[in-house]
């Protein structure tokens, strides 16, 4: 269910240089400007859709979000609260209540542990349940991304399993804990378009179920209709536009967001 | 983990190198164990104080004494079974310890960055240049005839700077790695991230280096005992060396010359060769199988 | 004449857990200036066709039956050197994620012109870079871009640099496998264009490999849809997408996401990969198959002609 009116939330005036380090070839050191002066506010229960091309900044956000990386300039509000300013124990919390589902399904899981040790991580790290009900929790996940039956992918490795099977349990992964808000970045641009359909289904239906937020990055405007409530266009490091999915679609209003939509292949037929 | 090591195992199997190299360890590991058994069946086989009370000089090989006795009468078969298994100990042992010291120096090093990495790594700079062997014979020099463990220890105090430089090269190339930003996501600890990530991703690797540090194990250690600066109470292939040439029979007998030398060069070259092998086991671009789509 | 006629190729791969048969049973033909799509998911066979046209099977590859007959000549029978021949200069190939093929210490420009010298040994230094600036024009990157160092350019512009580096010889077949993966859409669209044009101006044949058949419906005039090694419905785009027959092929159009059309809650069945290696001898997409029936897994589906332009495997769509 989605609460319009609850921001859960909100970047204000997000800014983020990259500096490359000046060596004896490259001459001297260079800025990148990821993001400029970045806000927007993402409504609790909502899958909210950012698009744009590689370079635009989109991924920087969503590393921001996660606090992977910090911004340079402005502030990311979870809830009302300041999450640069988070240090140890809200940290810890903080990393509770928000996830991320990773796009590259060959590469986000640990090839030493198996399907088990890897999706109850979040719970060990977190102290959370025992030995049996980590494994109902662990289960419980594993049947919502439609790994049935659970336990026969319990002691599974990575290796043994297709793009598509390692991405849900990364989601299986991410959504043990039933955190509040995810990010999923790009979560099927490495994996074939049938399976990346099944994917966004598995995200709607999470979403139904668990009242979770999502941010959705990708750089298919076509899924971001498909899957998102709301999106917003960015290009360069800046947004460009924000709205309602369908608006967006059939009524874009800047420049950038027309080009998107001309370059997309269409079926003639 | 067991499909995995199976799934090793046959890609092992066809190398003709790691094959050579298992066969003799095997032999060798034989060895080792056999060497109790000697002194059980009659004192005088005992290596380091059993002397048959009919011989009390060097003699040649013979049904009674298979490789023949050395200057005081100890039967030499027996003193290289038990150098067989000084050497597996000492190898191993040292080897094992420098691997633990440079793997978790260079998951460290690797992983913290910045101050923590140029100072661990300065330091293994300074460990790697001084000359292992020469240290410790004036270490020996100064404090007299070293232990056996100690022998052990100041090996793997030496030696761990080489596989700290390959882990934290290994590190630094997984840090970046969505399933490490994954379990940072989760909310892991440094620590945790560290051994219960990153660990199993370069052990294959630290195995793979122990086997070359034990090689250079046993070499120092043969090389301490001949130059007498050994443990005198340990009957070790270098020690029998040592014996020989200290005692005048270099080239009078070639019996217990031949056997400690030869042993030290294909132990060595045996776990060389395992090496080798597991190389190929661990890295898939070098396997023969090319991938399919 | 057809310039490529391929007629029951079947390659397979010896793997460690057995002998893996990853095309099976492929024929169709490509006419001079036409192009042809090949649409499946991983795994299906597609890339494997496009290396055993140009000669670039692993050791590990076997071609267990079939020819490939290019400009009349079975390139299954020839021997390396005369592959050597034929490849890059008649027949040349755009591989997946094509820019890192691009040498890092090279200027771009110098790049392209010495894969024409090395294939033309006629052509003289300054004749080969007019040549280069050509290309460049025909694939749309602007002149001054030419001295530039490949990690100068931008991911579309390298695979637009490769695209003219697969020209350069003047091919008479062009095998795009995936060139637009890992490309943004606009960059995807320019990449479509820039291939378009070419095929157009320089009559060259095209087979596009893909996994999405939004992006072969852009650009080819016929399309072949591939499952499992096998080749289960072929024949010219409008009469596939107008009428599709096979259930793979329904299933594929219907997962596949546009902005023109209605949103619509699709469904997508996700079925695991196929065991190639022992395979069964029925129709291998039974088990995510809606309409199949008792006698699918059993017996071979047969081809059915719904067109002289149309046709599909399988003993349920008559």
């Amino acid at each position: 269910m989605k609460e319009p009116n609850k921001v859960i939330l909100k970047l204000e005036h997000i800014s983020k240089v990259f500096r490359t380090r000046a060596s004896l070839f490259k001459g001297d050191q260079k800025e990148v400007v990821a993001l400029n002066d970045v806000s927007f506010n993402i409504f609790k229960g909502e899958i909210f859709g950012l698009v744009g091309e590689s370079g635009s900044g989109k991924t920087t956000i969503g590393r921001l979000i996660v606090k992977l990386e910090e911004p340079d300039d402005g502030k990311l509000l979870l809830d009302g609260n300041d999450i640069t300013k988070f240090k140890k124990k809200a940290l810890k919390n903080f990393r509770r209540k928000v996830q991320m589902i990773f796009q590259d399904p060959y590469q986000s899981l640990n090839p030493y542990l198996s399907v088990y040790d890897s999706v109850s991580e979040p719970l060990v790290v977190h102290n959370v349940g025992n030995s049996e009900t980590r494994k109902d929790m662990v289960r419980e996940s594993l049947n919502s991304v439609g790994l049935t039956p659970p336990d026969d992918f319990f002691y599974r490795y990575p290796h043994q399993m297709s793009g598509g099977q390692r991405q849900r349990i990364a989601i299986a992964r991410a959504m043990v804990l039933k955190p509040q808000f995810v990010v999923a970045d790009e979560p099927t641009s490495m994996l074939d378009a049938s399976i990346a359909i099944h994917i966004f289904n598995i995200l709607a239906d999470l979403q139904k179920k668990l009242n979770v937020t999502f941010l959705f990055i990708t750089h298919s405007l076509a899924a971001a209709r498909y899957l998102c409530d709301r999106i917003a266009v960015i290009y360069k490091g800046e947004l460009v536009e924000i709205g309602p999915a369908e608006n967006i679609i059939q009524n874009p209003s800047h420049p950038y967001t027309r080009a998107l939509i001309d370059a997309h292949p269409r079926f003639r037929y | 983990m067991v499909e995995r090591f199976l799934e090793g195992w046959s890609v092992y199997k066809e190398n003709l190198i790691g094959k050579i190299g298992l066969i003799l360890l095997v032999i060798f590991a034989l060895m080792a164990l056999c060497s109790f058994f000697p002194p059980m069946i009659d004192p005088m086989y005992h290596p380091m104080t059993g002397v048959d009370p009919l011989i009390s000089h060097s003699t040649s090989p013979s049904w009674r004494h298979w490789l023949g006795t050395d200057f005081i009468g100890r039967d030499i078969f027996c003193q290289l079974l038990a150098g067989a298994r000084i050497a597996f100990m000492v190898g191993i042992s040292a080897a094992f310890m420098s691997i633990l010291l440079g793997t978790a120096i260079g998951m460290i090093a690797g992983y913290s960055g910045k101050i923590v990495d140029t100072l661990l790594m300065r330091l293994a700079d300074m460990i790697m240049v001084m000359p292992t062997l020469l240290v410790v014979l004036i270490l020996s020099s100064l404090f007299g005839q070293l232990n056996i463990w100690t022998i052990v220890l100041l090996i793997a105090l030496f030696r761990w700077p080489g596989v700290s430089r390959v882990i934290r090269a290994q590190t630094l190339s997984l840090k970046e790695r969505p399933f490490i930003e994954a379990a940072k996501v989760a909310g892991a600890s440094h620590f945790r991230i560290i051994f219960r990530h990153i660990m199993p991703n370069v052990l294959p690797l630290s195995l793979l280096y122990m086997t070359f540090r034990v090689t250079s194990a046993i070499i120092i250690e043969a090389a301490l005992a001949f130059l007498g600066f050994g443990d005198p109470s340990t009957v070790s292939w270098g020690m029998m060396l040592q014996w020989v040439w200290k005692t005048g029979h270099m080239f009078q007998a070639p019996y217990w010359l031949l056997p400690p030398g030869i042993c030290i060069s294909l132990l060595t070259l045996s776990f060389y060769m395992l090496g080798r092998a597991m190389e190929e086991v661990l890295d898939p671009r070098l396997r023969k199988e090319v991938a399919q789509e | 004449m057809a310039l490529l006629t391929v007629s029951n190729l079947s390659v397979g791969y010896h793997t460690r857990k057995g002998f893996l048969k990853s095309v099976q049973g492929i024929s169709f033909t490509l006419d001079h200036g036409k192009s042809l799509g090949l649409v499946g998911e991983s795994g299906c066979g597609k890339t494997t066709i496009g290396m055993a046209l140009m000669g670039l099977l692993p050791d590990n590859a076997a071609v267990t039956g079939g020819e490939i007959l290019f400009e009349d000549q079975d390139l299954l029978r020839m021997s390396k050197k005369e592959i050597r021949q034929v490849r890059w200069k008649k027949i040349a190939m755009i591989f997946q994620a094509a820019m890192n093929a691009l040498n890092p210490v090279h200027r771009v420009g110098a790049q392209i012109a010495e894969a024409i010298l090395a294939h033309d040994t006629d052509i003289s230094e300054e004749a080969a870079m007019k040549q280069v600036k050509s290309l460049f024009d025909l694939v749309g990157i602007p002149l001054d871009r030419m001295r530039d160092y490949p990690h100068h350019y931008s991911g579309g512009m390298k695979q637009r640099a490769i695209i003219a580096m697969a020209l350069a010889c003047h091919p008479s077949l062009i095998i795009a496998d995936e060139p637009t993966t890992a490309l943004d859409v606009i960059v995807q669209d320019q990449i479509l264009s820039a291939i378009k044009n070419f095929q157009n101006k320089l009559n060259i044949s095209v087979i596009f490999i893909s996994h999405d058949i939004a992006v072969v419906a852009d650009v080819c005039d016929n399309i072949g849809i591939m499952f499992a090694g096998q080749l289960v419905e072929y024949g010219r785009i409008e009469d596939v997408f107008d009428t599709p027959m096979h259930p793979y092929t329904k299933s594929l159009l219907a997962s596949y996401l546009t902005l023109d059309k209605d949103v619509v809650q699709l469904n997508a069945y996700l079925g695991e990969t196929l065991d190639l290696i022992n395979s069964t001898p029925g129709c291998h997409f039974c088990e995510r198959c809606t309409v199949a029936e008792a006698a699918c897994s059993l017996v071979p589906p047969e081809w059915v002609e719904i067109s002289p332009t149309h046709k599909a495997l399988c003993t349920q769509c008559k």
